[in-house]
């Protein structure tokens, strides 16, 4: 009975995510939950079994992987650097303010025809569509973060004179990290709606591809187990960003708000 | 004499803004139209501003796209009111009570982390290509992280605050009312914030899937057609959209929520 | 344990605590720990006496046991009620406004909790804002007012109710030192004026001495009482006394009391 109440919270939630497959196992078998449109359950996982052993679910795999890894990559190795000059130089930053608020507050899948008109419907557009998620979340608070560095600190550091230098890498950097990762936090949800939108428009290759053409064949347990592969996805990096959050924020107290 | 001070530093704050921001905006249009006149690139692939402006000109004075926007903004406020409407009190409910916020704690993450435009095919499959399936996707795209960020607020607000209503021996519904919902209140706010955006993929996203009206239609079509400057027209209106939305949302911040000091400054 | 009542006017007490005893056990060695051992405590209408002590000597604790936010292991508190209202009545520390209302419905916000309307509640509370010195200030947010201005406010809250004592935690500790001597003054003209029963909690030992009628001073592991000190001065007093030989007495007999307390001993209470 300790042992549950000091782990309520872990129980409850596991325990709310079993009742709900059973809920909806049992709900199919009964038939208030229509199998045509949800499936259940025991078939989504027998549709997967036999999904994995075929190559070319395997090759989806890799096809959705490596536009995620390029587009994602790429998106971090520019926004990052990018964000950090662009926010240093407080005019810099006010000029270019108005075009990023713009991307930022453009929904960016609207943009996928065009990309698709650059370059066309291979692997290296959904690339970009995905680059094009993480980018603006990224650059936006790294801009964001230079730009609210705190000025007694700075101030400390000038009365020591500290050369720009060493005011960069002791005091911007570690001040905008935490930025970069919330930054990083709303990229992961962009980044996976980019490369299954531009799956879905491009209908190549890839895992998106698999939900659709699985839709069209009314399959709805193939679907579904490719919604779940996106949805297993995105659960593992919320988590690796949150323990990356966890590490960079360790010298900054809980707030008594949020105990 | 220090108040006038800080109004003329305030103000000039205020003007730099507006100079530096303006002097972006208009250079990179300058720049747009004149490297593409003096064929820098092919025109095809990002229009010019003065051939998007045209194609604005004709498709708003002909009328035909008069539709495409009233549809994307009939399902894009159909699915956002539902959301917030079914959003709103459930994440109050299940933030009221810690043991059913524990339940649906995994069940809320795992459907969060769940890219939602992953579900317009099993959309399409259950409500068709129609109306109906661009409000469901609207819908889902905003609900969670109004309920999410909702029952975060609520199970958040601060135990010395809920004390000072006990110590006065005011009742749980008392507390509710008078500390609950206005701390709850700014995370409602950001909810609808992170709601709104995307809202407006979901709306795209579904119209560029699957449609035959509403500006991601309308965007897609042109794609297909190879007439950038009307693709590019598509955008804009998205992203003037979301921008009206963005603001309008910070002036409702600073309407109803007078005392945060934070947006004062 | 029993927090009662006492409905017949005239008593003498307005608070006696009998063998009040809190016990936590620690969620990590599951060690029982003593928080407050048996404390006994009379307070007689309209006294002033200060609860003082380290920090970890439980007498928070035995303020929020009072006033019924924690519930003890054991013992038994008997408070006076008055005609109406609440019998006893908080002041928090810091930061304790609702950061959402105005002044005056943060002053209001006891009796909204008895069940006034909002209404009344308003035009009740506007009495207490001016005996607390912020007239003027009634439409103000908390964000737009002092750290002293705030726990005026704070004050003014809890005299709002009309209850016949009224319990203070530490409601000074964060203001910087002139304001808190400026704020001891005006508690004791406001004390004065409202003629309540007052249970202040504070670690600064000139700030017990110069507002209480008695000092109780305690002692931390295990938070017990280790003395009574009456403290012998004219009323009504003013910041001036504290320059006084008989103030800086009690002063140093109270802080030998506190400094030859080791935080191991288990000495008898005196």
């Amino acid at each position: 009975m300790r042992w549950y109440r000091r782990n309520e919270r872990v129980v409850l939630s596991v325990a709310g995510v079993v009742l709900f497959f059973v809920v909806w196992e049992i709900g199919s078998a009964a038939g208030f939950v229509d199998k045509f449109f949800f499936s259940s359950p025991s078939a989504i996982a027998t549709a997967g079994a036999s999904e994995v052993t075929k190559a070319r679910f395997w090759d989806d795999v890799r096809i959705t992987a490596l536009e995620l890894v390029v587009g994602t990559g790429a998106s971090v190795v520019l926004a990052v650097p990018l964000g950090i000059f662009i926010g240093w130089y407080r005019r810099l930053s006010l000029t270019f303010d108005p075009w990023l608020n713009f991307f930022n507050a453009l929904p960016r899948v609207a943009l996928v025809p065009l990309v698709v008109l650059w370059f066309g419907l291979d692997w290296n557009m959904k690339a970009v569509v995905v680059f094009l998620g993480g980018f603006f979340a990224i650059i936006l608070p790294t801009v964001e973060g230079v730009r609210t560095v705190e000025r007694h600190l700075l101030d400390v550091s000038r009365s020591f004179r500290a050369s720009s230098r060493l005011i960069f890498t002791s005091l911007v950097i570690p001040g905008t990290l935490p930025f970069i990762v919330s930054g990083l936090r709303i990229a992961i949800g962009r980044v996976l709606a980019g490369v299954v939108i531009g799956e879905f428009y491009a209908q190549t290759q890839g895992i998106g591809v698999m939900i659709y053409k699985a839709e069209a064949s009314l399959q709805s347990d193939r679907m579904l187990f490719g919604v779940l592969i996106f949805t297993v996805l995105g659960i593992v990096l919320y988590e690796s960003v949150g323990a990356a959050e966890r590490y960079f924020q360790r010298w900054r107290p809980v707030r008594e708000d949020e105990a | 004499m220090l108040g006038v001070r800080n109004a003329t530093l305030a103000l000039s704050r205020v003007n730099e803004r507006l100079f530096f921001g303006v002097i972006g905006f208009v250079g990179v249009l300058v720049v747009w139209e004149t490297t593409a006149q003096l064929g820098l690139y092919r025109k095809s692939l990002l229009s010019t501003p003065s051939a998007i402006w045209r194609a604005a000109l004709t498709d708003f004075a002909n009328g035909s796209m008069a539709p495409h926007i009233t549809t994307s903004l009939s399902e894009f406020a159909a699915g956002f009111a539902i959301a917030m409407a079914v959003g709103i009190p459930l994440g109050l409910l299940i933030g009221s009570f810690r043991r059913v916020d524990y339940l649906f704690n995994g069940l809320l993450a795992g459907l969060n982390a769940t890219p939602n435009v992953a579900l317009i095919p099993l959309i399409i499959l259950v409500a068709g290509i129609g109306y109906e399936a661009k409000v469901v996707v609207v819908f889902l795209s905003a609900f969670f992280s109004v309920v999410v960020t909702t029952f975060t607020g609520v199970s958040t607000t601060a135990a010395r605050h809920l004390d000072i209503t006990r110590s006065f021996g005011g009742s749980r519904w008392l507390a509710f009312r008078t500390v609950v919902l206005p701390s709850t209140f700014p995370f409602i706010l950001s909810g609808t914030r992170i709601g709104l955006g995307r809202a407006l993929v979901g709306v795209v996203s579904a119209e560029i899937i699957s449609a035959n009206q509403g500006l991601g239609f309308y965007i897609s079509l042109y794609g297909t057609f190879l007439d950038t400057a009307r693709v590019m027209l598509g955008i804009i209106i998205f992203g003037v959209f979301g921008v009206v939305i963005g603001e309008g949302l910070r002036i409702l911040e600073r309407r109803f929520e007078v005392w945060r000091p934070d947006l004062h400054r | 344990m029993t927090i009662d009542v006492a409905r017949e006017p005239g008593q003498h007490m307005a608070l006696s605590a009998r063998g009040v005893q809190m016990e936590y056990r620690d969620r990590q060695t599951g060690h029982r720990l003593l928080a407050l051992e048996r404390v006994d405590l009379d307070i007689p209408d309209g006294a002033f006496v200060s609860l003082l002590g380290p920090s970890g000597c439980g007498k928070s604790t035995f303020l929020k046991i009072v006033n019924g936010l924690i519930l003890a292991t054991a013992g038994e508190i008997k408070l006076h009620r008055v005609a109406k209202g609440r019998e006893d009545a908080m002041v928090f520390q810091d930061a304790a406004l609702f950061p959402w209302y105005s002044v005056v419905d943060n002053v209001a916000y006891g009796l909204v909790c008895a069940g006034v309307s909002r209404k009344e509640a308003r035009s009740r509370a506007v009495p207490y804002i001016d005996l607390v010195g912020l007239k003027g200030f009634a439409d103000k947010y908390p964000y737009q007012l002092s750290g002293g201005m705030q726990q005026r406010a704070n004050l003014a809250r809890a005299l709002a109710v009309d209850s016949a004592i009224l319990l203070m935690d530490e409601p000074f500790a964060s203001l910087d030192a002139q304001t808190r001597e400026l704020m001891q003054a005006e508690l004791l003209r406001i004390w004065t004026a409202a003629r309540k029963t007052v249970l202040f909690v504070t670690h600064q030992i000139d700030e017990a001495v110069f507002l209480s009628d008695r000092v109780v001073v305690m002692a931390a592991r295990p938070g017990r009482v280790i003395a009574d000190i009456a403290i012998d001065l004219p009323r009504p007093r003013s910041l001036e006394m504290k320059q006084t030989p008989e103030f800086a007495r009690y002063e140093a007999q109270i802080w030998k009391l506190i400094a030859h307390q080791q935080p191991s001993d288990t000495a008898p209470v005196p």
